[in-house]
């Protein structure tokens, strides 16, 4: 762990369990999080990539501490430690009392700009909440900051007044950017930010999105399920496989390097213009993922694993440090 | 039409105007309101108190102060002072008193004890509807009775929402064990028969404006707790309460600031329904008899006595035609608020 680490998400697990029959008893648990292992440093970019439903939402709502609210009965386990100057807090530990005042530091930008915003409010107070909730501003300073912030997301200062169903998606989502960004946050966690949008717009709030990681020297945790997005941004990536990580490790090394059959037939499906990777074969993965109501034992991939071993039933692989900073949850191609 | 605003409008006030535009709920709206609020003022309109009155160059105002016997005016009359006959024998006599009435110079408690009082008065220009079996005005019986049944209706509707939107909006907002515990009694309650309830209720204690709106609470309350419940529940997992979560905001802030006004469409569009709800509860317990107490003006008993003198036309036209035109009223606007409040353009049935 270096000195610049802003967080380091520890062997987290996330369970829900499933109740059922008149008494309502425990019938199932949902693993969708299933001891997972990563870090972000200040100013960095991690990229976190998966096909749908294996956990990449639940990862980001547990770092920001919000899981309890839609499921009370959660099972968090493992730790996510935030270094905030010389202050470590534990944010899979705290109460959401307790977590109230670490809040403007964690921020969090949603997958679907329609449902982000409430609909009620104009953009004016959208903004204007979290530094109602974290700052003592007046209200001219206010109004003044939100107008700064629609101006660095690209928008004019005048829509504040504004509600959302007057701006399309790409403009909502630059409002959610910009309430993200009012209370200067450590760490920005982005959840499928642009799979929303169209395409042509896409590109347009990537580059925004960069833009502003530099100018407010903020970390993302970029969630997306294209690793070709992902590739150009960040400077570390994870991939994820039901509730499980299987690759972990620089965006190069995994990009151009994958070790984690799993990661392979990921990028085997990326279509690439460069033409000296044109001959590499196309790894299409067999039936479907299975639900992380029934995981299979040992390795979850192995039911779709080309190169499956018996031996992959037995354990749950090692994530190992196969590489410099490379982990790998994979022990037959080590 | 297309035009440009310069100022943008929230949802609600845009339905505010598409309800404006719905020509025939909308002045049932407005004719409500002035009648509930001209209703408040019916002492000053609908009496049988003078409203001035100048005796040997000193004013009075029994309209105000109240009882005056009649001796204190030179009247000859056993008990209170009949204004009206003070009026008429002043003017006829040309007397320096003078003597101002309500517009409607009759009382809605005021009987055959009263001198010229006569029962089944039928119509005429004194009593507009004619008088009832204990010849008390019609008239001015209808018209208290309207601002009781509305006041009731509302304060029972109010009353219901709010104990809708924390019971039932806590339900579905926090979920778990609250949620549950309050599912069973709902369950339970739901399945006692009220009506009787009451009935057995009120004929224990002798009921009041208050002690009706309290029963009718106890009954009523579980419908708006649903419906709350569920809006609550639904909105609660969309993201931007996981946004306002995210940045600090208080469950009592997300509750009230965040969620309560994305829950407004049942709020509002059921609001008429209630209010004929509240009404037709009002008039079906005073019909029966276990509703306000007499001398009390209301519709169900003036139904009652109506029907009970079928021969005497106004005494059974008269409540039926003001039930109906109140509840056909707010029927409209509830038709209008609907409409209103549909995402559809063209959904009107014309
Ligand atoms: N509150 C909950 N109760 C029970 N199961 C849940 C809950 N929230 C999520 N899950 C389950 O956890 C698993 C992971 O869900 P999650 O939303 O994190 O996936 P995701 O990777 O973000 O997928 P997507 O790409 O579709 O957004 C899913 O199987 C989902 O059904
Ligand atoms: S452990 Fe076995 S099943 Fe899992 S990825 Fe490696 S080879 Fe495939
Ligand atoms: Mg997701």
């Amino acid at each position: 762990m270096s000195k610049n680490t802003l967080v380091d998400v520890k062997n987290l697990s996330v369970h829900f369990p499933v109740h059922g029959g008149i008494f309502s008893k425990r019938v199932a648990t949902v693993k969708a999080v299933d001891g997972i292992n990563f870090s972000i440093d200040r100013k960095q970019i991690v990229g976190m990539v998966g096909e749908s439903g294996c956990g990449k939402t639940t990862v980001g709502r547990a770092m920001i501490n919000i899981l309890r609210h839609v499921a009370p009965d959660v099972e968090i386990g493992g730790s996510i430690e935030y270094h905030f100057g010389d202050e470590v807090v534990d944010f899979a530990r705290l109460s959401s009392s307790e977590v109230r005042k670490y809040r403007s530091r964690v921020q969090m930008i949603f997958q679907d700009p329609y449902a982000s915003l409430n609909p009620r409010m104009t953009v004016a107070q959208i903004i204007s909440e979290p530094l109602q909730l974290h700052t003592n501003m007046t209200n001219k300073e206010q109004t003044e900051r939100v107008g700064w912030l629609l101006d660095k997301v690209g928008l004019q200062p005048e829509q504040a007044r504004r509600y959302p169903h007057e701006f399309s998606g790409g403009q909502r989502q630059r409002v959610g950017i910009a309430r993200a960004l009012a209370t200067n946050p450590d760490l920005i966690i982005c959840d499928e930010p642009v799979s929303a949008l169209d395409v042509s717009i896409q590109a347009q709030v990537i580059n925004l999105m960069m833009d502003l990681q530099d100018e407010f020297d903020v970390s993302y945790l970029f969630i997306a399920h294209d690793l070709s997005v992902v590739e150009h941004i960040s400077d570390k990536i994870a991939v994820m496989y039901l509730g499980d990580m299987a690759e972990y490790g620089n965006a190069q090394d995994v990009y151009h390097q994958p070790r984690h059959p799993y990661s392979k037939a990921l990028l085997s499906a990326v279509p690439l213009p460069d033409p000296s990777r044109k001959n590499r074969k196309r790894i299409v993965l067999e039936g479907d993922v299975p639900t992380p109501l029934n995981k299979p034992s040992g390795c979850a991939f192995r039911t779709r694993c080309p190169i499956a071993q018996p031996a992959c039933a037995e354990s749950k692989p090692e994530f190992k440090e196969q590489a410099k900073d490379h982990f790998v949850a994979c022990p037959i191609v080590e | 039409m297309p035009e440009q605003q310069e100022i943008s409008l929230s949802i609600l006030k845009k339905r505010w105007l598409k309800f404006k535009t719905l020509k025939r709920g909308y002045y049932s709206f407005v004719l409500l309101v002035i009648l509930y609020i001209l209703s408040w003022f019916l002492p000053l309109l609908v009496n049988n108190r003078a409203l001035v009155l100048s005796y040997e160059d000193e004013m009075y105002f029994p309209i105000i102060s109240g009882y005056y016997a009649g001796s204190e005016f030179g009247q000859d009359v056993p008990g209170e002072t009949i204004y009206r006959e003070l009026q008429a024998t002043w003017e006829s006599e040309n007397s320096e008193n003078w003597v101002i009435m309500p517009i409607y110079p009759y009382s809605p408690f005021e009987d055959i004890t009263v001198a010229g009082n006569k029962m089944y008065d039928p119509p005429s220009n004194t009593h507009w509807l004619g008088t009832d079996n204990t010849g008390r005005d019609v008239f001015a019986r209808l018209c208290y009775a309207f601002n009781i049944s509305i006041s009731f209706a509302l304060v029972l509707t109010i009353l219901n929402y709010i104990i809708g939107v924390i019971i039932g909006g806590s339900m579905g907002y926090f979920g778990g064990r609250f949620d549950l515990f309050f599912q069973r009694i709902i369950e339970i309650w739901s399945s006692l028969p009220m009506l009787f309830v009451i009935i057995i209720i009120s004929s224990i204690i002798r009921p009041s404006f208050f002690l009706l709106i309290f029963i009718y609470t106890i009954v009523n309350w579980i419908g708006m707790t649903y419906l709350m419940r569920a809006e609550f529940y639904r909105e609660k997992s969309k993201d931007y309460v996981a946004a306002a979560l995210s940045m600090g905001q208080t469950n009592f802030k997300v509750m009230f600031k965040h969620i309560l006004p994305n829950a407004m469409v049942p709020i509002i569009t059921f609001f008429p329904f209630a209010i004929v709800g509240g009404i037709s509860a009002l008039v079906s317990l005073d019909y029966l008899g276990f509703g306000m107490p007499p001398p009390t003006p209301s519709w169900g008993q003036m139904l009652d006595v109506g029907l009970q003198n079928i021969t005497k036309a106004w005494m059974v036209f008269a409540p039926i035609s003001a039930l109906f035109s109140t509840l056909i009223m707010v029927v409209f606007i509830g038709e209008a608020v609907r409409e209103a409040f549909d995402p559809k353009v063209y959904s009107r049935l014309r």
